[in-house]
């Protein structure tokens, strides 16, 4: 900052010299015009219109007004210019070389420092990223081998299940027509036995009955007789 | 078996009857209304009921044995009906029969029949028992309608079945 804030000002103290002392178009056409004119009134105080059309028509001063009317080089500046500019020029290159270069290499290395820096962040973000999804790929192939392991698990958990199941099932079956048949015979018994029970009730009732209404006492005395006779054959 | 109340029951009993001098009379009616006390649950129910005033009890009984039995059984019978005893009175009674059995040095053969047996039925039984057992016994009958026909007679542990109930049992077990 410093050394540009010089070479401007360096630029601007040598510029006025340089332009005062450079000749223009004009006043290299009035110079010589004028030298033209002293010459022609000679020891005359006074400049008379007949002197300016003697020296404007004079063929010497036309030859030598054109030459002033010539182009300066486009390329080569007044020696004083190239004097100054040179002078600028090696004292700001000075400058440059001493304060400049050095601020901007400075500038330029800090730069890249922190490029490289922000490089080697931006791998090591990247080196982690890669970790990291090699990590979840690995995780991902773990929970899909996991999944499969649990999958095919279930499925034979599942099959077994059913097997058992079915077993289960068909012993019940068995078991339950068994039980049924069982019950079936059972039944079928009670009933025969119920029937049979009935049946001999009915006609015990009857028989009771009959026995009943045919005792008189005649009989009753013969059944006692009978019984007497009965015990008396027992003999113990 | 009788327990030791009811065997002392009946030894006073029977030392009063005997005292009396009408023991068989005694047993016999004793016999009787001990029968008729098992065959009749209201008279059963009401002589055991501690509810019923003593007194009102005792003049049932003097109602009921009045002119059918003599005042020696009347007041026995009112003696256990007072000691509350009413309950025990046909064990009492079993015991006592035993126990005047046995003072003549017989058994009670106690005969279960749907109708009386005649004095020459009752003889022969005694004799066909005799007969049978080898014992002297004396009969006791009860009549009993659900015998039938027939008779069952029991000499303490020993039953002799010939009733008509008995044959019917017997049909219908034929017919299990």
């Amino acid at each position: 900052m410093v050394a540009s804030l010089v070479s401007l000002m360096s630029i601007v103290a040598f510029a006025g010299p340089a332009s005062a002392s450079g000749e223009s178009v004009g006043s290299c056409v009035a110079e010589k015009f004028e030298e033209s004119l002293h010459h022609h009134q000679g020891e005359s105080d006074h400049v008379t219109s007949e002197d300016i059309h003697h020296v404007a028509h004079d063929e010497a001063v036309q030859d030598e007004l054109e030459a002033c009317l010539e182009a300066p080089s486009p390329i080569l500046p007044e020696l004083t210019e190239i004097i100054w500019g040179g002078a600028a020029f090696l004292i700001l290159l000075v400058i440059m070389v001493k304060k400049g270069f050095p601020a901007v290499k400075g500038a330029m290395d800090a730069r890249s420092e922190k490029i490289r820096a922000d490089l080697d962040a931006a791998e090591q973000a990247k080196t982690d990223a890669q970790a990291v999804q090699s990590d979840y790929e690995a995780q991902l192939a773990d929970a899909k081998t996991e999944s499969a392991r649990i999958i095919e698990e279930a499925r034979v958990t599942a099959d077994q299940l059913r097997t058992d199941l079915s077993v289960q099932a068909e012993a019940s079956i068995a078991e339950m027509r068994e039980k049924a048949a069982a019950d079936v015979e059972a039944q079928k018994a009670q009933a025969i036995a119920d029937l049979r029970a009935e049946v001999s009730g009915i006609a015990l009732g009857a028989a009771e009955r009959v026995v009943q209404s045919s005792l008189d006492a005649d009989a009753q005395a013969r059944l006692i007789d009978a019984y007497i006779d009965e015990v008396t054959g027992s003999n113990g | 078996m009788a327990d030791s109340p009811t065997v002392g029951y009946a030894d006073a009993l029977f030392s009063v009857a005997e005292a009396e001098g009408n023991l068989s009379a005694v047993e016999d009616e004793l016999f009787g209304f001990a029968q008729t006390f098992q065959a009749n649950e209201e008279l059963r129910s009401t002589l055991a009921d501690a509810s019923v005033p003593v007194a009102r009890r005792l003049q049932l009984i003097e109602d009921l044995l009045d002119g059918k039995a003599s005042a020696t059984t009347a007041s026995l019978i009112s003696m256990v009906v007072s000691a509350g005893r009413a309950n025990d009175l046909p064990s009492i009674v079993d015991a006592f029969v035993d126990r005047s059995a046995g003072s003549r040095n017989k058994a009670v053969a106690t005969v279960r029949s749907a109708i009386d047996l005649t004095s020459e039925q009752r003889q022969r039984l005694t004799e066909a028992i005799k007969t049978s057992t080898g014992k002297d016994v004396e009969v006791k009958v009860v009549i009993d309608p659900s015998v039938l026909g027939g008779a069952i007679t029991e000499i303490g542990d020993d039953i002799i079945d010939g009733s008509v109930r008995r044959r019917l049992n017997q049909l219908r077990e034929s017919f299990r």
